[in-house]
């Protein structure tokens, strides 16, 4: 009966520690959750590397989920709304490539030769992918 | 349809791209920015981007060659050429299709008739095509000579042609100069559009100052084109005259000013600037212990305290700087300086920021030229395209402070050349050879820097020497450019001469001496008149050139 009082404290510091991994866990998914936001569909490997499976199948229903909806708000396409996140200020801009990316073709189906310190000007839904996956960078002038 | 720009490696090519950059970005014209430095790099981004593009403008490069020969491209590509080159190629001007010109209409060309130098080869086919319907073998035979007749007749006319058309081209080819700046043609076309701005006139200002900082126009061409300019700078800032209504302090003004003709010196102390600018330090001949105490008298007879003059700019006692311009111009008439001042425009923005347009030149030709190599050559070019927008201030200060060591390095060669007597004179033409191990010998291993070693060297040279002759004497420049690879690279410059039409000959010169003694060259510069060559051919080389042009 003397134990009793040990059980407890040892049970609250169990459940403290589990409340912690919770927490943390649940942190973990925020954040895979915002990368979906970030990088596009396709996650490098190197964040993929880090995950756990669990969290990968987490991920993959999350963009499910999320094409589901964006299937079903915007009328027949679909609306995507990881695009423009930021109110945009003009349609084309300015981009500069930080690194060798080949080639990359654009709506009317020319390619455009992506080398290291090109500068181009560029409509601007397309570049976005680019600039959020530190293909290109945005000029300001 | 997409566009791929081609842009040459100097400031006025720079200044050019940023106006035309403006222009596209205000009508959505979609384009590429490929920074070239040479023919090479010119024919590889042209390869590459061959099948991706059909319209290419090319800035500062292109217009002194047979583009359709050396690119080869398909029919219906088309060229814009925006070049200061001259001459321009007679095949790029009389091409009236795929190459377009872009040329300010009373620019003087001189370019041969058309008649003289194309001729239409289809009236040899026409003769053996008659001789292909005889009759009987008398007449036949009356014909046959008669023929004979002729076509040896029109032969020798051939010929007398052909003889003619090589010494009219080699008249018009001879002579390397430069024609109206490529960024005042682009700022011409933008207040066509009526899309001109203020910052737009700014790059164009900075364009004209290159070409003069540079030596490659000729005074009375650079008072034109100031006078044109000003108007341009008088329409768009004539609000700060006005005091109800003028504008913000932030807001960007250009003025015009007669200011003084020393390098920097609002950025550096003012003694620095006089002892780092060539035409002072060769009018004073400050390489030597009496040139060092003329700059004394000279500060002294304006009254000039020597700590003042040593600090800052910024920081002398405005009671000297109130008339320092016309105090600095009536010393400067007694010590035989008399052009200390010249006819250029500034800029301001904000209470700080006060730039000359020769200060933005030289901080943008140091940062192009920045051996300190961070990345590959092209980033070099970004930075100083970046330099030139207001936005990157700290990229302009990074780009003065270069090109404060830039200065201080010509100097102190210059100077080392002079007392050691480097520059011989090898009959038609000066020689000056950079040794390997000579300080700051890197930073004359590009192209720009060279040529303004060079030509302060002259200038230098031509106060310091007694020998009447070798004052009209050109110079040949040589620095060592890559040790391992054992390359030198060699400039030729034109004589120094009062009213000098900076018409320079080294670019054929060169191309001639190079295949005469089978050197191992590389004519890759724009210029003609920069090449790079092997340095174990180098003697025999020189040996061609001075042959060639005695």
């Amino acid at each position: 009966t003397d134990l009793i009082f040990l059980i407890r404290f040892r049970h609250c510091c169990l459940l403290r520690n589990q409340r912690c991994v919770l927490a943390y866990l649940y942190d973990r998914l925020l954040r895979i959750r915002a990368l979906r936001w970030e990088y596009g569909s396709v996650l490098p490997n190197a964040i993929q590397f880090h995950m756990s499976a669990e969290e990968v199948e987490w991920f993959n229903q999350y963009k499910k989920s999320l094409a589901t909806y964006m299937r079903s708000v915007g009328g027949e396409e679909g609306l995507d709304l990881t695009q423009d996140i930021k109110p945009p200020k003009s349609l084309y801009i300015e981009v500069r490539c930080l690194r060798d990316h080949g080639e990359f073709e654009i709506d009317d189906g020319t390619t455009i030769l992506l080398k290291k310190n090109s500068q181009h000007f560029l409509p601007r839904w397309k570049c976005e992918q680019l600039i959020r996956q530190g293909v290109l960078e945005h000029i300001l002038s | 349809q997409r566009v791929l720009l081609l842009v040459a490696s100097d400031v006025d090519a720079l200044c050019a791209c940023k106006i035309l950059q403006a222009l596209f970005q205000c009508d959505h014209v979609q384009y590429t920015l490929v920074p070239v430095s040479g023919w090479q790099e010119l024919e590889t981004a042209f390869l590459e981007h061959k099948d991706q593009f059909k319209y290419f403008v090319l800035i500062n490069c292109g217009a002194n060659v047979d583009l359709l020969e050396i690119l080869q491209p398909e029919e219906d590509t088309y060229f814009f050429v925006c070049d200061s080159h001259r001459p321009i190629n007679v095949v790029n001007v009389y091409n009236d299709t795929q190459i377009k010109l872009l040329v300010k209409q009373d620019d003087d060309f001189d370019v041969p008739a058309y008649d003289d130098i194309f001729r239409d080869d289809e009236e040899e086919e026409e003769d053996s095509e008659n001789d292909g319907d005889g009759s009987e073998p008398s007449e036949k035979r009356r014909r046959f000579e008669e023929d004979v007749i002729e076509r040896t007749m029109r032969r020798r006319q051939r010929r007398e042609w052909e003889a003619r058309r090589r010494e009219i081209l080699f008249d018009y080819e001879q002579y390397e100069y430069h024609g109206t700046s490529s960024a005042m043609v682009m700022f011409d076309l933008a207040w066509i559009m009526s899309k001109d701005l203020n910052d737009m006139l700014w790059w164009a200002i900075v364009g004209l100052t290159d070409q003069w900082v540079q030596d490659k126009i000729t005074q009375m061409k650079y008072v034109t084109d100031i006078g044109v300019l000003q108007r341009h700078v008088s329409r768009h800032n004539h609000r700060n005259e006005d005091e109800e209504h003028a504008l913000s302090i932030d807001c960007m003004r250009i003025a015009f000013e007669y200011d003084l003709r020393l390098a920097l010196y609002q950025h550096w102390s003012l003694y620095e600037s006089l002892c780092n600018t060539s035409y002072t330090s060769a009018s004073l001949k400050l390489w030597s212990v009496q040139g060092q105490k003329r700059l004394q008298e000279f500060l002294a007879d304006m009254g000039l305290p020597l700590k003042q003059v040593k600090q800052k700019f910024n920081s002398m006692d405005m009671s000297l700087k109130e008339n320092l311009r016309e105090m600095i111009e009536e010393s400067a008439t007694k010590f035989g300086m008399k052009d200390l001042r010249v006819q250029t425009f500034s800029i301001h923005f904000g209470f700080k920021n006060k730039f000359s347009a020769s200060d933005v030149v030289y901080a943008t030709t140091s940062l192009m030229e920045n051996i300190e190599k961070d990345g590959p050559e092209s980033s070099n070019f970004i930075k100083a395209l970046d330099s030139l927008s207001r936005g990157n201030l700290d990229k302009l200060h990074q780009g003065l402070d270069l090109a404060k060591k830039q200065l201080r390095a010509i100097q102190q060669t210059v100077a080392s050349c002079i007392c050691t007597n480097l520059v011989i004179s090898q009959g038609p033409f000066l020689y000056c050879s950079l040794m390997e191990g000579t300080p700051d010998v890197k930073l004359f291993s590009k192209p720009v820097s060279l040529c303004l070693l060079s030509k302060y060297l002259l200038k230098s040279f031509i106060c310091s020497t007694k020998n009447k002759r070798c004052k009209l004497l050109p110079l040949v420049m040589a620095a060592p450019m890559d040790v391992e690879q054992g390359t030198v690279i060699m400039v030729g410059i034109p004589p120094e001469t009062q009213s000098s039409d900076k018409k320079n000959f080294f670019g054929r010169a060169f191309e001639k001496a190079a295949d005469s003694t089978n050197s191992r060259t590389l004519h890759n510069y724009f210029d003609m008149s920069i090449i790079e060559l092997k340095t174990e051919d180098r003697s025999k080389f020189l040996d061609a050139l001075i042959s060639l042009l005695s």
